[in-house]
């Protein structure tokens, strides 16, 4: 029978399930990578090591931190963020669908790496009163990294 | 290493650099008047100042606040303690509810008066719309702003 | 109101005589602390040292303690999440008790059995129990009594702190303390104990001078009997109940000290952080895990396959989090045959066109509907939709949890302490005596935090790898793996007579849930009426949402009886009040929101008004909603709301209630909506489950009408049923456009 009170028959059920028939359950796997308060093991990511860098792959995976507020596959929504699809090459503040900030509508900048790269670096301080008010990447490296994942775009 | 100042005290905290303010303030520093909401700017409740700027601390790499100053909740009322012009207004609005997003509506509201000292309700709009209020106490924002700035009479207790 | 009552109603709730609780406390066998004083001896000694653990505190019954410096201290069984319980409950202590307000303090009852609220249990308990025979009836109190512990019933919801804890506990405490006090000061002074007057604290004898504060005689009133029954304050008699007095926690809230359960941070412990991953579909579990880029990841400590979930622990949580993200999961496949918005939809409507005009469940009938409506001069029919919604409560789901030598301690933000213990109890092996809950400020919840699920993800992963841990969900895990607002669809056909009166009214839907009453037009007058419940399979597990069925049917039955007015050719105002003839307080609160909200004046080209009226949780709200469409799509000016709970105890903090239920209402309606795709959600975070913004909030005007000698209503959930329809009728008004489905801004796109 259905009830008029699903709550209350959950809350009974959870009283009586705790009289018994459930047993704790197992876990399934654990990896103990090391205590609390040791140091950390060696880097072994091979991206972050140096040696060849495949620098668009790597943007990609560094993108990932701008993926809350941009998509960059091609006829991805505006988000918080414009679609970054296809950016490097083209003029700030022009996608018709997304409404920019008064700042960066009339910036007059055009993306490339250079103007990329130092807008990345603090996007405050490049365009001052651009909506962008976090995300900034610090590590030149990966600035590097997600403007040639972005420019990968373009092609 | 990361350096910068927070409330006027200057710190020095063993951190990722990449490690956002937010958790470097909160888990590293104790300090947890600023909030988690939802880890990509959208909500503003972990609104922090850096040299004055209201910034998103969950989005915000502690090694962009390298020298820099770093302003909390903790940090906005006087040096004697006394509650800011805002909160007080907050106080006597009876703005929060369940508070959660307080510490950033506030942070905010304080660079906004800091910038202009008698905003309109399109200046109020304009500056406190990335803050979300789940239980809805926007009203009272706009009010409490306006008390804070001299342009309504603060409210009694009855 | 007239007699169209749900079919599933409490029948007993109604007949209750509300003896109070100290009459049940006695019923129970002593089961209810307040009906025994603090002897040695009694149960009640043993709470003693929970809760009154400082020095020269004296407890003066289960919920109030007086301390050497005259400070009282309210123990309030209900947890704060923002509906200003704490302070209000204490208000309403604080008046019976003649306390001085500004030497009163507020203090979370310790998670523990004897605090359970019986009245709120019966409010959640009664519908399970409704076919209990007419002889159990006498001994329904007492019967409460277990079964809310049985249970766990130390909830907060259903709107019920006020109207049900601090009408028949916090009031009645009140009043047994200030009689204990008052009497052990007669004894003393050797006067009659009628002769001594209370007040700020403070005892006074006239008639020999004499006058004592409450302090001094904290110890000796513990001793003397108490009063099953004390006299309640009149209304003439309030000093604070009606009075907007400022929150108590609201200060800790401007300046950040305020602890919600994502900030504890018990003494002397030092945490490791754990981010999770549950499945995307309901009923599934892991199926592989490959760990081996996280393993590489700075701060990680420990990668877990728990079965049900998977956990990364480390020296942060954005550490945990980042190593999480890199984690590969598999999941085993669902069975669940729905997999996408539109299949859950499907199976609304076959359920529904299995039940046919006169199939389904009965959930409410009176006269004659097909008879009506095959005589009715005019016929209308509607179809409306509301998708799958999320709490979205600011603070994400958090647990802290130490499992150590056969004990577990957690601190978490819950509605249900109590089930908690019990759940902790089962999934760990611990006895719930060594389980301690300590459950601070909630950041928000709205029905989110009623259930334990996190808080035992928390501690199984402390049991796991022995180390303290600090568990934090991400909002995209809150969005995606919590429990839901069902989606809905919910057909109607109406039938006019030559008048333009509705007199035949036929209603079917497929999820019900709570309360009973939420799908039923009580309030109106119409002859003919038939309201069915086709069940059909939910995809998503329920959640009880802010308001609970009232968060639909609110928006369903009033559209329709906006349709109705515009088919009769009616004021949609003018129709309402004329089917409220039987119903004189919802007639004046529908009057008084015209009246405020100048309903019928000129507006400017492109604005127009919508109505509505929903009664919830014993409030009756009606709201205007002024909308400007003039830009093409709906831009929200002003509401109006007038509210009669009854007798409103702090009219300020109700208004901020109602004010939050009106916002939360309108961000559903413009917004809210979660889309099945996979037979997981697709929605993940704020940017793709918006909320209304301040930009966006319209004015709110709150009215209140206190009718006086009515039961008193609830506060936090009343505010929200109107608004969706107030604002899809004001749409209509404007546009001619009759929106049957929510939300209403993608519509305009």
């Amino acid at each position: 029978m259905r009830n008029n009170a699903i709550l209350a028959a959950g809350l009974l059920t959870a009283a009586l399930a705790a009289c018994g028939s459930s047993e704790p359950e197992p876990v399934v796997e654990q990896i103990v990578v090391r205590e609390p308060g040791e140091p950390m093991p060696v880097a072994t990511d091979e991206v972050m090591a140096g040696g060849k860098i495949d620098r668009v792959a790597l943007g990609e995976e560094v993108f990932q931190q701008c993926t809350g507020c941009h998509n960059a596959d091609p006829g991805g929504p505006n988000m918080a963020g414009p679609n970054l699809h296809g950016i490097v090459g083209k003029a700030a503040g022009t996608n018709p669908d997304y409404p920019y900030s008064e700042a960066m509508a009339s910036s007059g900048l055009t993306w490339d790496f250079a103007t990329l790269d130092r807008f990345l670096a603090n996007p405050a301080a490049y365009v001052e009163g651009t909506s962008m008010v976090a995300g900034a990447v610090r590590d030149g490296e990966e600035r590097a990294a997600i403007v040639a994942y972005l420019a990968s775009t373009s092609e | 290493m990361a350096k910068f100042t927070l409330n006027g005290e200057s710190v020095e905290v063993d951190a990722d650099p990449n490690m956002p303010i937010l958790w470097v303030v909160r888990e590293k520093l104790g300090m947890n008047g600023t909030k988690f909401g939802c880890g990509i700017a959208q909500c503003g409740a972990c609104t922090v100042h850096v040299d004055g700027q209201p910034v998103r601390s969950c989005s915000t790499p502690v090694s962009t606040a390298e020298g820099a100053s770093v302003t909390t909740i903790e940090g906005i009322a006087g040096p004697e303690g006394e509650l800011s012009a805002l909160q007080k207004a907050w106080i006597s609005e009876q703005v929060p509810q369940c508070g959660y997003c307080q510490s950033g509506q506030l942070m905010s509201a304080t660079a906004l008066l800091r910038d202009n000292p008698t905003p309109s309700d399109e200046d109020i709009d304009a500056a406190m719309k990335g803050n979300i209020c789940r239980c809805g106490t926007y009203t009272r924002i706009r009010r409490a702003i306006k008390v804070a700035s001299g342009q309504l009479p603060a409210s009694e207790e009855a | 109101m007239n007699d169209l009552t749900p079919k599933k109603e409490r029948s007993g709730l109604a007949k209750w005589s509300r003896r109070g609780f100290i009459g049940a406390g006695v019923l129970a066998g002593g089961g209810l602390l307040i009906g025994v004083a603090v002897r040695s001896g009694n149960p009640i000694g043993a709470l003693a040292p929970k809760v009154a653990a400082g020095e020269g505190e004296q407890l003066v019954n289960a919920w109030v303690k007086i301390d050497t410096d005259n400070v009282v201290t309210a123990i309030v069984p209900h947890c704060e999440m923002g509906q200003g319980a704490h302070s209000v409950l204490a208000q309403m202590l604080a008046e019976e008790l003649d306390a001085d307000w500004s030497q009163v303090r507020v203090q979370q009852a310790p998670t523990d059995g004897s605090y359970i609220v019986t009245d709120t249990a019966r409010q959640f308990l009664a519908p399970f129990t409704m076919n209990a025979a007419d002889w159990i009836e006498p001994t329904w109190d007492g019967l409460f009594t277990q079964i809310g512990r049985m249970a766990d019933v130390l909830i907060t919801g259903g709107s019920s702190s006020i109207r049900s804890t601090g009408q028949y506990q916090m009031r009645v405490a009140g009043a047994a303390a200030r009689k204990m006090l008052v009497g052990a000061a007669a004894d003393e002074w050797g006067v009659p104990a009628n002769e001594i007057e209370t007040r700020d604290s403070t005892l006074i004898h006239a008639g020999s001078g004499k006058s004592a504060t409450y302090a001094q005689f904290a110890s000796a009133a513990a001793e003397q009997p108490m009063d099953q029954s004390p006299p309640l304050k009149t209304t003439d008699q309030y000093k604070l109940i009606g009075k907007s007095k400022a929150r108590k926690d609201i200060p800790g809230k401007v300046d950040g000290t305020a602890k919600f359960g994502i900030d504890a941070a018990p003494e002397g412990v030092s945490f490791s952080y754990a981010a999770s991953v549950r499945p995307p579909v309901p009923g599934t579990r892991v199926a592989s895990m490959d760990a081996s880029k996280a393993k590489e990841m700075s701060g990680v400590l420990q990668i877990l396959n728990m079965g049900d979930f998977v956990a990364v622990v480390a020296d942060s949580y954005w550490q945990a989090q980042q190593a999480l993200n890199r984690v590969d999961v598999t999941w085993t496949e669902s069975e669940s045959a729905i997999k996408t918005s539109e299949d859950q939809f499907t199976a609304y409507r076959a359920a529904m066109d299995d039940a046919g005009a006169d199939g389904g469940d009965e959930a409410a009938s009176k006269g004659d509907f097909a008879g009506a409506f095959e005589g009715a001069a005019t016929k209308i029919e509607a179809e409306y939709k509301v998708p799958y919604l999320a709490h979205a409560p600011m603070e994400p789901i958090n647990c802290t949890a130490m499992v150590q030598d056969g004990k577990c301690d957690v601190w978490t933000s819950t509605q249900v302490p109590l089930m908690v213990r019990t759940e902790l109890s089962s999934a760990l092996g611990i006895d719930k005596g060594d389980i301690t809950v300590h459950h601070p400020y909630l950041g928000g919840s709205f029905g989110r935090r009623l259930e334990g699920v996190y808080a035992v993800m928390a501690a199984r992963v402390a049991q796991a790898t022995g180390y303290p841990i600090k568990s934090i969900w991400s909002r995209e895990e809150d969005t995606q793996k919590a429990l839901y607002r069902p989606a809905e669809i919910s057909r109607f056909k109406g039938g006019l007579d030559e008048s333009g009166a509705l007199v035949a009214y036929d209603n079917i839907f497929t999820q019900r849930n709570d309360p009973a009453e939420a799908s039923v037009p009580g309030i109106y007058s119409i002859p003919n009426t038939k309201v069915r419940v086709a069940e059909a399979p939910l995809h998503l597990p329920f959640a009880a949402w802010r308001s609970v069925d009232h968060s639909q049917h609110g928006f369903f039955i009033e559209s329709f009886i906006d349709e109705a007015a515009f088919e009769a050719n009616a004021d949609p105002y003018e129709y309402r009040l004329a089917m409220l003839k039987d119903a004189p307080r919802q007639a004046a609160v529908l009057k008084k929101v015209a009246e405020n909200s100048d309903w019928g004046a000129e507006l400017p080209q492109g604005r127009a008004k919508g109505i509505a009226i929903v009664e919830s949780f014993g409030t009756i709200v009606a709201q205007v909603i002024e909308v400007d469409m003039s830009a093409g799509k709906p831009k929200l000016e002003n509401v109006w709301a007038v509210c009669d709970a009854g007798y409103v105890v702090n009219p300020d903090g109700f208004r901020n209630q109602i004010e939050g239920g009106i916002v939360f209402g309108l961000t559903a309606a413009m917004y809210g909506e979660l889309d099945l795709v996979e037979g997981g959600i697709k929605q993940s975070n704020f940017h793709d489950y918006k909320m209304l913004r301040i930009d966006e909030a319209p004015n709110i005007m709150v009215d209140i009408i206190n009718s006086g000698d009515v039961p008193t209503g609830g506060a936090g959930e009343p505010g929200l049923p109107p608004a969706a329809p107030a604002l899809a009728n004001a749409i209509f008004a404007a546009t001619g456009k009759r929106l049957r489905e929510l939300p209403l801004a993608k519509q305009f796109a």
